[in-house]
């Protein structure tokens, strides 16, 4: 790829069927949920922005009505509009308890799989979701289920990867389906305790081959990163299940969310994963005076990777879905910040 | 978890298709937290709840308040809307579990966060 210029943690490459005796099942519980889970908190850290279109699809909903976030993340829709009663569901038990120490309600479980009754949704979304099930049949089985859920005449808004993307990324437009790779920060992390993260990441495939080796000073810099979000994470993989009280981990998330914020003041208008690499340069500009401070630095090993699948959209591919699972209609459909986004409308229960 | 979401809730392990609602609460602790009140969310929900397992769960959890039925003037029944605040948005379930009364399935709270996820035969 000829991406010299772009920081090499970041560059996707195709996603391959390695393993062909896995299941999409399997193939998601390791390149998408295990992934969530262990990137949770500086995943999080990165997430407090609402994109423009999403904002508004709420604000225009009526008061008192009741939606559904499907694969909710850390929630950071759930209280746009505070109007409205939200419930957030997401796969990754780390995303949804950072959500539910945000006080907002939230519960673990599949979007393939939704607890709820039947019609019961005034509206739902699902933000940047169906582009992580590896088959046409499990994304379209996804948007069937939340329109199981909602009743008859219920908006929905989708956002989706988009394959045309031009930015940051550089996607090969013939390849739909690829690992996208996620940069941890890793500073003063205690070697025993990256090995307990590393197998506490059962089946999570650092992505080794991702320039390990021929990351020059800027790798040293980039990993020393933010110590907060690497205590955050440290704590939470220390923390077995989750036992660790919560209000810890949120006070350093938080704590985390702030250093961001004053180190990437100018980042606001950035899109989806745009964040985490603007921030690593900020990050090394700050670093670049603090390595004499640092003498482990050199002894310490590249930034974890962790390999996200994505399926990307192409125009047009997110309505085919809609249009096929015959439930309903197209409001409203666009292109914004690297997304396809589509709003439907359930037509028949 | 609110006592509103435990109203939305049903199995949902393949084939369970009857007789799946509402959960049945075992070994609940419950806690009240204050919330602002929300009447255009209440009178949405009129609708949408399902009363009669709304109070027969509250029952069992100890909860007596409601009234056996719905006012027929629920809509602009202050005090009604108050106590149906109080009890689906301000009381929370912070560990307990649910079972299915079909298939018995069991779905443990913790830290207030159901956890709905099945096993992969069950999907």
């Amino acid at each position: 790829m000829s991406t010299s210029k772009k920081n090499p943690l970041h560059i996707p490459s195709p996603f391959q069927a390695e393993e062909p005796g896995m299941t999409p099942e399997q193939k998601e519980q390791e390149y998408v949920h295990n992934v969530y889970q262990v990137i949770a908190p500086h995943f999080s850290a990165t997430r407090y922005k609402p994109w423009p279109v999403v904002e508004e699809f709420l604000m225009n909903m009526p008061a008192g009505s009741v939606g559904a976030d499907v694969g909710c993340g850390n929630g950071k829709y759930i209280g746009v509009n505070p109007s409205l009663f939200m419930i957030g569901s997401d796969r990754s038990s780390n995303l949804i308890s950072i959500c539910s120490e945000r006080g907002h309600e939230a519960m673990v479980c599949d979007g393939l799989a939704l607890p709820y009754r039947p019609q019961f949704f005034d509206f739902a979304i699902s933000i940047a979701v169906i582009h992580h099930f590896i088959t046409p049949e499990r994304r379209i089985n996804a948007i069937e289920e939340i329109l199981r859920v909602v009743r008859v005449g219920a908006k929905v808004l989708i956002f989706v990867w988009a394959l045309e993307q031009s930015g940051k990324r550089d996607f090969d437009k013939n390849v739909q389906d690829v690992f996208v790779p996620w940069a941890m920060p890793k500073k003063a992390e205690p070697k025993q305790s990256r090995d307990r993260t590393q197998s506490r990441a059962q089946g999570v495939r650092r992505n080794e081959r991702s320039n390990v080796h021929q990351q020059p000073s800027t790798s040293l810099s980039s990993q020393s990163s933010s110590a907060a979000v690497t205590t955050a994470m440290t704590s939470l993989n220390e923390a077995s299940s989750i036992d660790e009280p919560l209000d810890q981990l949120k006070m350093k998330s938080d704590q985390a969310d702030k250093d961001q914020d004053q180190k990437v003041l100018t980042t606001h208008n950035l899109t989806f994963e745009e964040f985490a690499s603007t921030r690593e340069n900020a990050i090394q500009q700050t670093n670049v005076q603090n390595e004499q401070t640092q003498p482990s630095a050199k002894e310490s090993e590249a930034a974890p990777v962790y390999n996200r699948y994505y399926h990307l959209f192409q125009k047009g591919e997110l309505e085919e879905l809609v249009v096929r699972t015959n439930k309903a209609s197209i409001v409203q459909s666009g292109y914004d910040r690297d997304n396809w986004w589509c709003i439907l409308e359930k037509t028949t229960s | 978890m609110r006592l509103i979401t435990h109203n939305m809730l049903q199995c949902h392990v393949k084939g369970c298709n009857a007789n799946n609602f509402p959960l049945e609460f075992q070994e609940v602790e419950l806690e009240q937290e204050e919330a602002e009140m929300n009447e255009d969310f209440l009178r949405n929900m009129l609708t949408k709840l399902e009363y009669d397992a709304l109070v027969s769960t509250c029952l069992k959890l100890g909860i007596n308040d409601l009234p056996a039925t719905m006012p027929a003037d629920a809509a602009y029944n202050d005090e009604f809307l108050q106590i149906l605040h109080r009890v689906i948005l301000e009381t929370h379930v912070k560990s307990g579990k649910m079972i299915c009364p079909n298939c018995k399935h069991i779905y443990n709270i913790r830290d207030g966060i159901p956890n709905m996820l099945l096993a992969e035969h069950e999907v």
